[in-house]
């Protein structure tokens, strides 16, 4: 999934749960290294590049929020992801959505922090300027916000619009439900209800419907992906 | 009863406010004593002056007739005086050089008194007769002639005076004691029986529950007050216990249904052979399940947050509008699916100070509810508008079965379901957000029966439409809301008549 060299600093006290997020990250194609504390993440963040940061917010010395101003203090860029229990969840961490970074509640599953990784990791790389966006042989015309496949117009309203665009320009990586009521919505929380399936079922319909391939797919327990066949 | 009452006046002599009045009794007498000493003592002076006064006085009348009339009328004088009934309390005596009597009705110059100081004006009280005990306040002179003269008058009255200002002074003192300190018991006694009843009603809450309420008097004075208070804090933490201990209950069935079946799954999984399509499943199964219990919790912990946050929130000016017609729109395909004819109504632009997500969430949360509960193929409209008052109103009306009546106060409370909704898909909490949404933003939740069906109406405390520009156009406020808005329309939850919803 992930190209090049992608270097990713995790600090997290908990040693097991710092090894599942090494494991399932060096898995995933990153080259990982772990802080156990505020001071060594600080240490670690100056010293190298990261493409992404990854921070639990309850450290044994310092608030993880903390430890991201002292880098941004220091010029570093780095995107940072900050894990924080639901209960620490204030303006301050609900901010960082707002900005270029971003926050998960615990608890999380691994699926949901790779795809706000990658998410993360992308903020960097250059965007190009499309007028049309392609998966397989779904065709996304952004000037005249109209989607088609074969040739065939797909009937959108312009919301359901939003969400194909927003899967598409993410076409081969997991996008979460909470991701997509962020971006489509500008919403900042989790749902509770499963009304963004009901949403993206309905989409998927349009989309997918009396066509030779799906093109829409359900991950389980997180969220959707779009992927061409193959 | 003896026992019961040594125990209490021990516990009477032991208590601060026994103490308290001791001091208060002790400062009140030392106060006392003190005027009674300077009453006693300037009294006193001012009668001995006086009589002193009358002393001078006489002495000077027998001079100037002494001067004027010499010895002779000097004698006549002093027989005169000692005939007189009004001089009965004076002394005179008149002696020659060597001290014989001459005249007077004091018959000898009393030993003690023999070459004293002439003019010696203020001389010290004497006794007469020492078993008369009489005292005298008197004068003695000479005359050129060397006559001595003793000039006196009784002053038994000042003595008897001052010995009666005494007793009285003493026995007054004494009773001020014993009442006051009889008081001070009564008092005591009465603080401290009223603090036993708190004592012992919070001792029984202690030993057994919350059910026990301190006893009224009825006199409605600061002890009854304290006690009213007491037991409205006590009504207050029942209820929470009683919701907590509700809410308890309540995860932990919630919990044990997903989790009994996780631990089947997995045990069945265990005893079987490896099969990696089948295991591939499990796992997936048990993941959407434990998803389910955290989903739980993640919404437990919102509502408590939003519910703690009070002050915290940055609130802006949000239109209501809008995100009430973006949550119909998100809302619109779950419509479709359930054959549900979802519409939006609104005519005009409606902000209030709020928070987005939180209103979306509430709103999505009301609409969720309509669909889901309300008929199946039915109607659900959303409207948003002023009312005749100028407040914001999001009304989510569904031509359901409704709730009944005596379902109403219960579906806001967490994890209630109604009996008819227990196998749909939900947690209880989704009216349980509502509500704590609303107390946020000081709106009220209002039930209404719709004809058939609910009306669920979210009703904001202030409307900011720029069109009325009553309110400053501020566009950041804080929690709180202007004070004269907020009071009108304290947080609080209407029932209005039969009605349904559920919780999602």
């Amino acid at each position: 999934m992930a190209a090049g060299h992608r270097h990713i600093l995790v600090v997290e006290d908990d040693p097991e749960t710092a090894g599942q997020l090494a494991e399932s990250l060096t898995t995933s194609g990153y080259e990982v290294n772990v802080a156990g504390n505020g001071s060594d993440a600080l240490s670690l963040g100056l010293s190298s590049a990261y493409t992404v940061i990854t921070m639990d917010r309850m450290l044994p010395d310092i608030d993880g929020i903390e430890v991201m101003r002292s880098l941004r203090e220091q010029g570093i860029a780095t995107p940072v992801l900050i894990i924080s229990a639901l209960g620490e969840i204030d303006d301050r961490v609900r901010g960082l959505r707002a900005g270029g970074d971003d926050y998960l509640t615990k608890p999380f599953s691994f699926v949901e922090l790779l795809a706000r990784v990658e998410a993360l990791a992308r903020r960097s790389d250059t965007v190009i300027k499309e007028t049309v966006l392609r998966v397989g042989d779904l065709k996304l015309d952004l000037v005249s916000r109209t989607a088609s496949r074969r040739g065939r117009d797909i009937n959108l309203l312009p919301r359901e619009f939003q969400l194909l665009e927003h899967l598409v320009r993410n076409a081969g990586r997991v996008v979460s439900r909470t991701m997509l009521l962020q971006h489509v919505w500008d919403l900042h929380f989790d749902p509770t209800t499963n009304i963004i399936d009901v949403y993206v079922g309905r989409v998927r319909r349009k989309v997918d419907d009396s066509q030779s391939y799906p093109l829409i797919h359900t991950v389980r327990g997180v969220g959707y992906c779009i992927r061409a066949p193959g | 009863m003896l026992g019961i009452a040594s125990v209490r006046l021990a516990e009477t002599l032991r208590s601060s406010t026994f103490r308290l009045a001791l001091i208060a009794i002790g400062l009140f007498g030392a106060i006392v004593l003190t005027l009674f000493g300077y009453v006693y003592l300037s009294t006193t002076s001012y009668l001995r002056a006086r009589l002193d006064n009358a002393v001078i006085a006489e002495q000077l009348a027998l001079q100037k007739t002494y001067d004027r009339e010499g010895r002779a009328g000097l004698i006549a004088h002093i027989d005169q005086r000692t005939a007189d009934e009004i001089y009965q309390d004076s002394v005179y005596l008149l002696t020659d050089s060597s001290y014989r009597f001459v005249a007077g009705n004091l018959k000898t110059w009393p030993s003690d008194l023999i070459d004293t100081e002439a003019w010696n004006f203020r001389a010290p009280t004497w006794k007469v007769e020492p078993a008369q005990r009489a005292m005298l306040r008197i004068v003695l002179m000479t005359f050129p002639n060397g006559d001595h003269l003793l000039l006196g008058k009784n002053a038994n009255d000042l003595d008897a005076y001052t010995a009666n200002i005494k007793t009285a002074f003493m026995l007054g003192i004494a009773l001020i004691c014993i009442l006051a300190t009889m008081a001070g018991v009564l008092v005591t006694r009465r603080t401290v029986g009223r603090i036993e009843a708190i004592n012992a009603t919070s001792r029984a809450i202690m030993q057994s529950g919350l059910d026990t309420r301190i006893p009224l008097r009825g006199t409605n004075d600061e002890w009854d007050q304290v006690a009213e208070n007491l037991n409205s804090m006590l009504d207050r933490i029942e209820a929470l216990v009683e919701e907590v201990k509700q809410v308890t209950d309540n995860v932990a069935h919630d919990l044990r249904t997903p989790l009994t079946r996780i631990r089947g799954r997995l045990e069945k999984a265990l005893h079987r052979g490896r099969d990696n399509e089948a295991d591939q499943e499990l796992i997936a199964d048990t993941i959407a399940n434990l998803d389910g219990v955290l989903r739980i919790f993640s919404s437990l912990t919102r509502i408590a947050q939003i519910e703690s946050n009070a002050q915290k929130v940055i609130f802006r000016e949000v239109d209501i509008t809008e995100i009430t017609g973006e949550t119909v729109e998100l809302y619109d395909a779950a419509a479709e699916e359930n054959g549900t004819h979802l519409n939006f109504v609104s005519s005009q632009r409606v902000c209030v100070i709020g928070d987005r997500d939180l209103i979306f969430d509430a709103v999505a949360n009301l609409v969720d509810n309509a669909i889901k509960h309300g008929r199946p193929a039915g109607n659900v409209a959303v409207r948003v508008a002023e009312n005749s008052e100028g407040a914001a109103v999001i009304s989510v009306i569904d031509d359901g079965p409704g709730i009944p009546a005596a379902e109403q106060q219960n579906v806001f409370k967490r994890f209630y379901r109604l009996e008819r909704s227990r196998h749909t898909a939900g947690n209880g909490l989704g009216l349980s957000l509502v509500a704590a949404v609303a107390r946020l933003h000081n709106a009220n939740v209002e039930l209404l029966a719709g004809s058939p069906g609910l009306q669920v109406r979210l009703v904001f405390p202030t409307n900011l439409n720029p069109s009325s520009p009553k309110e400053e156009g501020e566009t950041n406020y804080t929690g709180e809301q202007p004070k004269h808005r907020s009071t009108s329309r304290a947080v609080k939850l209407n029932y209005l008549s039969e009605s349904k919803l559920f919780v999602n």
